[in-house]
């Protein structure tokens, strides 16, 4: 008997897998990712950081940095609504406030899930090479996207391209801006042969190879370096020549371009898709649903009227856009006159730095608010990163700075001025500034812009923007701590 | 040649055995009884080595045949030390038996043994089968409560079958701090309240890690040892039966706003909010007189209670058994029709010598359960909430003809009472706060399990102290619940328009396969006893459910799967776990002349649980002793006759981390929008990092105690410890550029220092003999580390505003009340334009005489969430028991109280979120004017102040309480009386359960356990409960 007990334990005990049990029904890292079905979930995971507003506090891109800019103040019901705002409208972010935290963790999230897809493709024996190329070039695209935005608001960043084993999570050390550049620069390069030209109507939001080339000209320009104006120059022509491979066209009309019934016009290059088909409802995880939370940031406070709805007031635009707007073409399209509004019977509360002009591009509109779900989680309307004014100018900009082809440039530019019935003026770097200033105002263009072309120090100045400083936001003080400083801070911010 | 010479020598020896036969002596004499020296009946005497016995008459006179002079006879009785006796040619012969009693010649169960409790160097609490004879309880682990240090156990709940928070030494984790409970050598998980406590020999509770150490990665929270009960070797067949009947009430009812004073105090609050308010909500209060009293309603004052239990046990040298039957039926006192328990216990063990060397033996028990439960706790629906929050204006039922022929009771399906009245419906209360009785009725659900629990075991004795035992052990548990909700309208929005059923079963299986090689050898004075084992676990178990929509019935009884219903309304749910353990375990005792004691332990435990970096974990321990009073030059004396003294270190670990969670799993839901129509594309991605690393909790723990006697009656344990617990799984902070959440990681400390003392007295005055034990315990918690990240915890919260009553914070106790301090009120206002910040402005603007003033203790000049503190500990830092018995003749009484200290209590009796919720009558003396109340704010529906809408320790009561938690006295008939109805014993009891508790704590129950700890939400009392019983033995 006792032999009998003994030789089952024994049988049991040795069984070298006693102990490594593996559990069912649920899906482990380890062994998802088998197939295109598995690898395109995955992928679609890292598109969706490009939506997300929320992480760690609100962060839209496109009002946030507007009100980083002269285009607008932060607005809200006060100044302790956002102070994350505030701190970055006036320059007095530190370690702890600003809208850093949201903005880090968010890019790194999308860096972690395209290192960890491209390290899963490589596993991964059953795709198509076909399917395998463009999924390898859209992660790679994504991890730039996501290092160009780390880049131009923090400067010194880790360089992370592979999913960090359990010994490294604590030792990554800051690269500087070029070596970042130059991964950003590969990956795109790597990116756009694997792209295609033209996306289908069923996957518009995936990116296309006109975009992923329209991405590393802004980039190259972004650096600086004229010994990259040359590329940079044959990109963007590729991409706004008339009859490129991509289809895109200036809209004849200006407002179009921002109708929200107008997604994926024929002027978008990089647009980011939203909808409330997830009807979310969950304030502690706004980023799980797929609306876009700026719109409601930007809508009039309590606003009673026809055509927009109700929002938060955020963003107030600044007189001095107003007054550079004033007698532009594009007044109409770009800002809501909010007293025009009240004196033809609209109501709402004037809230903090109100100037009663708000943002129009992307603002709240009646028509357009969910049905299901939170609305305000559930703006159905897209934001759009790049688009073909914005890649002429870009264009027009370069070759000016190269001195290579005058006429080119000249063309771009009073296509963009043609386009709302403006005259041609000469294609100078401060005529090409200006009109960028005007024709993409409030798109998140400015801050980035005046930073660039060093004209921040004198234009953001009197409100608070320090040269070799206010460029970067402050690294989140929380990465110092849990790195026990082995993340350093930048310049100026003092904890 | 060979074969024959044998042959020879059988004949021989069997002609020998046969004139030995004939050699055969009558021998008789009396035994009588050392402490009295009166003569002792029913002791078995037996020539050793045979199955041949007798047992002395009334007298203590025996007389029995024995083969030849020298033949050894065995004196034994249960209580008394076994003696033997070489016959020689003396007669008659005298016997003089010792009781076994004294506390020090007795063992305990260690694990995988047991040891003689003088030499044990580790800290053991041991409750008895005679401790717990003839005290009923309804659960095994209160009777516990009061007789053990170190012990904290606190009621989950009053209602039948419901548990207790038992913690040994304190809460040990921040995450599961369930102590392991073994029951014959097998682990058993869910508690032991499937045990029938008639079925009892022992229980021990392995306090330190000393003790523990030998169930490694399972034992940090201390282990709970039951063993249960065998039959006897004297050859008589024994038959016990114990009953008893109770009835059971609430022990206080709080006392609540009748109609009138309600309506009135309403129209205050009202008016206080909006003085132009014109006409009141209740323009004439007196008009409701006295209302409905909803506690009454809902209490039930003479819920019964009862139980059977029926044991058989005997044997001789070669078997033994032990067999039962219980019956248990209890009705709760809170809705007794909806809060009932009933279980059905059969046990049969068994052990068998097959041969001279081998022992095999097997236990096994099974219970059935079957139960029906209300919410014991909670603000959400509670009957004990609802009676308290509802208006007292709302008729508990709808007489009035006016009123239950309008539309709302005839155009909506509401709930009616048997007579077919229609329960009212309150045009008052808010939210969860119905008619209590109405929800009730529809409340329909119920649960069940069977449970087996077993183990078989193979003993072969080598050779002399070598012992090989290999034993199989299972617990296979089948559990499960139904419940269904029928079309009903409790009001507006409280009603359904489809009824729905639904129901689980699940199954669990745990079995071990464990085998030991023990060696007991005394060389000389050197004593030892080495362990070597090995064990084999797995437990695994499955979950399956449905439910469906829109079946065509209106009650639970014709409710079934069966029904066909449409696809969109039929679900299907279930789910699987599994676990293993693979562990080698060593122990050495060993003591020299029992004076120098010394133990040793180590065992290595491997989880499927544990990160493949960790996949095994070591836990040693070491203890040493030394008895003084066994030194020669320890002066003989009578005041101290037995000192020893103990020291341990040990580190135990706590393996309920979870299955698997050292993997990354993926999810979905990581979306994105894709295309010009929008469609959603699910995207999928890993929740967290993975940890390789992930492992047990550990615990280390010092324990230094002594044991002493004097006078040698008089008994005294102290134990001094300290736990520190290291790695209590927490999600570990990485840095953002990860890009992904830190996985699950051995993260935070805590730590546990206590003190605790057991006195016992025995004393014997003519017929009168008495026993007292107490006992008492301090202990001190404190959270020493919670990540580089953070340094504190969420905890419980109230209302559904979610407001943090709790907190988990570094440098403080587990679970500690966290909120705003109170000073007082403001009396005038003077005071509150007095009570300015530095820049002179007001601190509380919005505050008006009779409102809380609260304190600035940031002192930034104004109230904020940055001004709550940690403002009490709903843990006691003092626990204590007393037992009492004494017994004249035939007569015994014992009272056994117990109570704690040092604890506070969150009254979160009232839903303050609801501005039509009643009160208890301590609202009559808010404040109303100045001086006229200090700690009770005024009335305003308002409440700019905030003064219910903030947690302040104007909530906090104290929770201590002391309580007669049993009162018992009997009355056995005499022995000679009843034996002529062949009985030999007879004995009936009265007793009292929870008669007096002495507590400041104005709510139901002081003792709050269970998931709201220490937070009081219409707590489910316990019982205040009368029984009459009655134990028959044959």
């Amino acid at each position: 008997m006792i032999a009998i007990v003994a030789v089952m334990q024994i049988f049991v005990s040795c069984k070298k897998d006693f102990l490594e049990l593996t559990p069912k029904g649920t899906a482990l890292e380890d062994n998802f990712y088998k197939n295109e079905t598995e690898v395109m979930q995955g992928i679609i995971s890292v598109y969706d950081v490009t939506q997300w507003g929320t992480t760690g506090g609100y962060t839209m891109k496109m009002p946030l940095l507007s009100a980083a800019s002269d285009d607008c103040w932060a607005g809200g019901s006060n100044a302790s609504d956002q102070p994350n705002w505030v701190a970055y409208d006036n320059f007095k972010m530190d370690p702890r406030i600003g809208p850093q935290s949201g903005l880090w963790s968010k890019n790194y999230t999308g860096i972690n899930r395209a290192n960890l897809i491209l390290s899963k493709i490589e596993k991964a024996t059953t795709l198509s090479a076909a399917f395998k190329t463009r999924v390898t070039a859209e992660a790679k695209f994504l991890r730039a996207y996501f290092y160009f935005d780390l880049v131009r608001f923090f400067g010194r960043v880790p360089l992370i391209t592979s999913v960090l084993a359990t010994d490294e999570l604590y030792k990554q050390v800051q690269s500087t801006p070029a070596q970042v550049y130059a991964q950003i620069e590969k990956d795109l390069r790597e990116a756009y042969p694997g792209l295609p030209p033209t996306i289908s109507a069923t996957e518009k939001g995936r990116i296309s190879m006109g975009a992923a080339k329209a991405q590393l000209a802004k980039v190259l320009l972004y650096e600086n370096d004229n010994a990259k104006l040359a590329e940079t120059i044959t990109l963007f022509e590729d991409v706004n020549k008339v009859g490129n491979a991509y289809g895109y066209a200036l809209l004849p009309n200006y407002a179009d371009i921002f109708n929200p019934a107008n997604k994926f016009n024929s002027e978008s290059i990089l647009e980011i898709p939203h909808s409330n088909n997830a009807a979310w409802s969950d304030w502690g995880w706004i980023n799980g649903g797929e609306g876009n939370v700026g719109t409601q940031f930007i809508g009039m406070d309590s606003y009673n009227g026809d055509t927009y709805s109700s929002g938060w007031g955020f963003c107030p635009v600044t007189l001095d856009l107003v007054n550079a707007l004033k007698t532009d073409p594009r007044f109409s399209a770009t800002i809501i006159d909010g007293a025009a509004l009240k004196a033809a019977g609209a109501t709402y509360n004037a809230r903090y730095q109100n100037t009663d002009y708000f943002i129009k591009k992307y603002a709240p509109l009646k028509a357009f608010r969910s049905a299901s779900g939170v609305a305000e989680q559930n703006w159905p309307i897209d934001e759009i990163e790049i688009r073909l004014a914005d890649t002429y100018l870009m264009q027009a900009e370069a070759l000016v700075k190269a001195g290579s082809n005058p006429a080119r440039a000249k063309e771009l530019l009073d296509a963009v001025r043609a386009r709302v019935g403006l005259a041609s003026v000469p294609a100078t770097l401060d005529n090409i500034y200006n009109e960028r200033r005007l024709e993409l105002a409030t798109e998140g263009h400015r801050f980035f812009d005046l930073v660039r072309t060093g004209k921040a120090v004198t234009v953001l100045g009197p409100v608070g923007f320090k040269a070799n400083q206010s460029e970067y936001l402050p690294i989140p003080q929380t990465e110092i701590d849990v790195t026990k400083g082995g993340i350093k801070q930048n310049p100026g911010y003092i904890n | 040649m060979k074969g024959k010479s044998t042959f020879i020598l059988l004949i021989f020896s069997l002609f020998f055995s046969l004139s030995l036969r004939a050699q055969e002596i009558d021998v008789s004499g009396k035994v009588t009884s050392k402490s009295d020296g009166l003569p002792l009946p029913g002791v078995s005497v037996k020539i050793q080595g045979t199955n041949t016995g007798v047992a002395t008459d009334q007298n203590g006179v025996f007389r029995i045949k024995v083969p030849k002079s020298g033949s050894v006879l065995e004196f034994s009785q249960i209580g008394m030390a076994t003696q033997t006796f070489v016959v020689n040619n003396t007669q008659p012969i005298n016997i003089v038996m010792t009781a076994s009693q004294s506390e020090l010649e007795e063992v305990v169960v260690v694990g995988y043994g047991t040891q003689k409790k003088s030499v044990v160097t580790g800290a053991i609490s041991q409750v008895k089968a005679s401790d717990l004879e003839n005290m009923p309880v309804t659960r095994i682990e209160q009777s516990l409560q009061g007789r053990t240090a170190g012990l904290t156990i606190t009621t989950s709940s009053g209602q039948p079958g419901d548990g207790a928070t038992l913690r040994i030494r304190g809460t040990t984790s921040i995450n599961n701090s369930e102590a392991l409970y073994i029951v014959d050598g097998v682990q058993v998980g869910g508690g032991i309240d499937y045990l029938n406590q008639a079925d009892i020999e022992s229980i021990e509770v392995l306090k330190d890690a000393a003790s523990a150490a030998i169930y490694g990665a399972r034992a940090a929270n201390g282990v709970i040892i039951v063993t249960t009960k065998r039959g006897n070797k004297n050859g008589k067949m024994s038959v016990n039966y114990n009953t008893y009947l109770g009835t059971q009430a609430p022990s206080r009812k709080l006392d609540l706003l009748n109609a009138t004073q309600y309506a009135t105090l309403y129209n205050e609050a009202e008016f206080a909010a909006n003085p132009s308010v014109g006409t009141p909500r209740f323009p004439n209060p007196s008009q409701y007189g006295v209302g409905t009293d909803w506690q009454s309603a809902v209490f039930n004052n003479s819920a019964k209670i009862q139980n059977h239990e029926l044991s058989l046990s005997g044997g001789n040298e070669k078997s033994t058994y032990y067999s039962s039957f219980g019956y248990f039926d209890q009705d709760g006192i809170v809705a007794s029709d909806n809060s009932k328990y009933k279980r059905f216990t059969a046990r049969f063990n068994s052990e068998h010598q097959l041969a001279k060397h081998i022992k095999f033996g097997q236990t096994i028990g099974y219970t059935r359960t079957n139960s029906v439960g209300v919410a014991t706790n909670t603000e959400y629906g509670s009957p004990l909430n609802r009676a308290i929050n509802i208006d007292p204006i709302t008729p508990i039922v709808e007489t009035d003809p006016a009123k239950y022929n309008l539309p709302l009771y005839t155009g909506n399906p509401v709930v009616r009472n048997a007579q077919g009245f229609p329960y009212g419906i309150s045009s008052y209360a808010q939210s969860e706060i119905l008619n209590p009785l109405a929800a009730l009725a529809v409340a329909q659900g119920r649960g069940w399990s069977d449970k087996i629990v077993g183990n078989a075991f193979v003993e072969v004795e080598v050779i002399k102290g070598l012992k090989l035992r290999s034993q199989g052990g299972v617990d296979l548990a089948f559990w499960g619940s139904d419940s269904f909700t029928p079309i009903y309208y409790l009001n507006s929005i409280n009603q359904t328009t489809i009824t729905s059923y639904n129901r689980n079963t699940n199954r669990g299986l745990f079995w071990s396969l464990e085998n030991t090689i023990s060696y007991n050898k005394a060389i000389e004075r050197h004593n030892f006893t080495v362990l070597l084992g090995y064990s084999a676990q797995k437990n695994k178990g499955e979950t399956n459910g449905g439910s469906k929509d829109g079946i065509p019935v209106n009650n639970i009884k014709d409710a079934s799967l069966q029904f066909p219903v449409s696809r969109a309304n039929d679900v299907f749910y279930g789910g699987e776990y599994l676990n293993t353990l693979n562990s080698m375990f060593a122990r050495l005792t060993y003591n020299y002349d029992e004076k120098y004691l010394f133990t040793g332990i180590v065992r290595r435990d491997g989880s499927s649980r544990f990160g493949p970096n960790n996949k095994y974990g070591y836990f040693p321990s070491g203890s040493v002793g030394w008895i003084a009073s066994n030194e020669n030059f320890f002066p003989k004396n009578k005041v101290v006759t037995f000192l020893k003294f103990r020291g341990s270190y040990g580190i135990t670990g706590n393996d309920n981390i979870g299955d698997f969670r050292y993997l990354s799993t993926v999810s979905g839901g990581r979306n994105y929008t894709l295309g010009t129509s929008a469609g959603l594309n699910n995207g999928v991605s890993p929740d967290a990092l993975s940890n390789p690393d992930l492992r047990w909790e550990e615990t280390s723990s010092t324990d230094i105690g002594m044991d002493a006697t004097l006078f040698g009656n008089f008994t005294i344990t102290a134990d001094w410890y300290h736990k520190k617990t290291s790695g209590m799984l927490l999600q570990i902070a990485v840095p953002g550029y990860v890009g992904n959440s830190g996985p699950i990681g051995n993260i935070a400390d805590l730590s546990n220092k206590g003190f605790e003392l057991e006195l016992g007295y025995n004393k014997k005055l003519g017929d009168v003999s008495f026993r007292v034990a107490a006992n008492a315990s301090f202990l001190t918690n404190n959270i020493d580390f919670l990540g580089d990240d953070k340094d504190f915890l969420g905890g419980q919260t109230v209302t559904p505003q979610g407001l943090e009553v709790t907190r988990t914070k570094v440098g403080y106790a587990i679970g500690s009340f966290y909120g705003y301090r109170s000073d007082g009120l403001f009396q005038t206002q003077a005071d509150i334009t007095n009570y300015k910040n530095s820049a002179g402005g007001l601190i509380q603007p919005n505050a008006r005489p009779g409102d809380i003033k609260f304190r600035d203790l940031n002192g930034d000049g104004l109230i904020s969430d940055n001004d709550r503190e940690i403002i009490g500990d709903p843990t006691p830092d003092f626990t204590y028991g007393l037992t009492f018995n004494v017994a004249y003749k035939g007569f015994d009484m014992v009272v056994l109280g117990q109570g704690v200290a040092g604890n506070q209590i969150f009254n979160a009796l009232r839903r303050f979120d609801l501005p039509t919720a009643n009160y208890t009558t301590a609202i009559l003396n808010r404040w109303t004017g100045p001086g006229t109340s200090n700690t009770t704010p005024r009335l305003t529906l308002a409440d700019d102040n905030k003064n219910y809408s903030r947690v302040s320790s104007l909530f906090i009561e104290d929770g201590s309480y002391f309580r007669i938690k049993t009162l018992q006295l009997g009355y056995s008939l005499p022995t000679n009386l009843i034996r002529k109805a062949g009985l030999n014993k007879l004995r009936f009891y009265v007793m009292a359960n929870n008669l007096l508790t002495l507590t400041k704590y104005t709510g139901y129950d002081p003792e709050i356990g269970g998931g709201s700890y220490g937070v009081d939400r219409g707590f489910y009392p316990q019982a205040r409960t009368f029984f009459a019983g009655l134990n028959v033995g044959f």
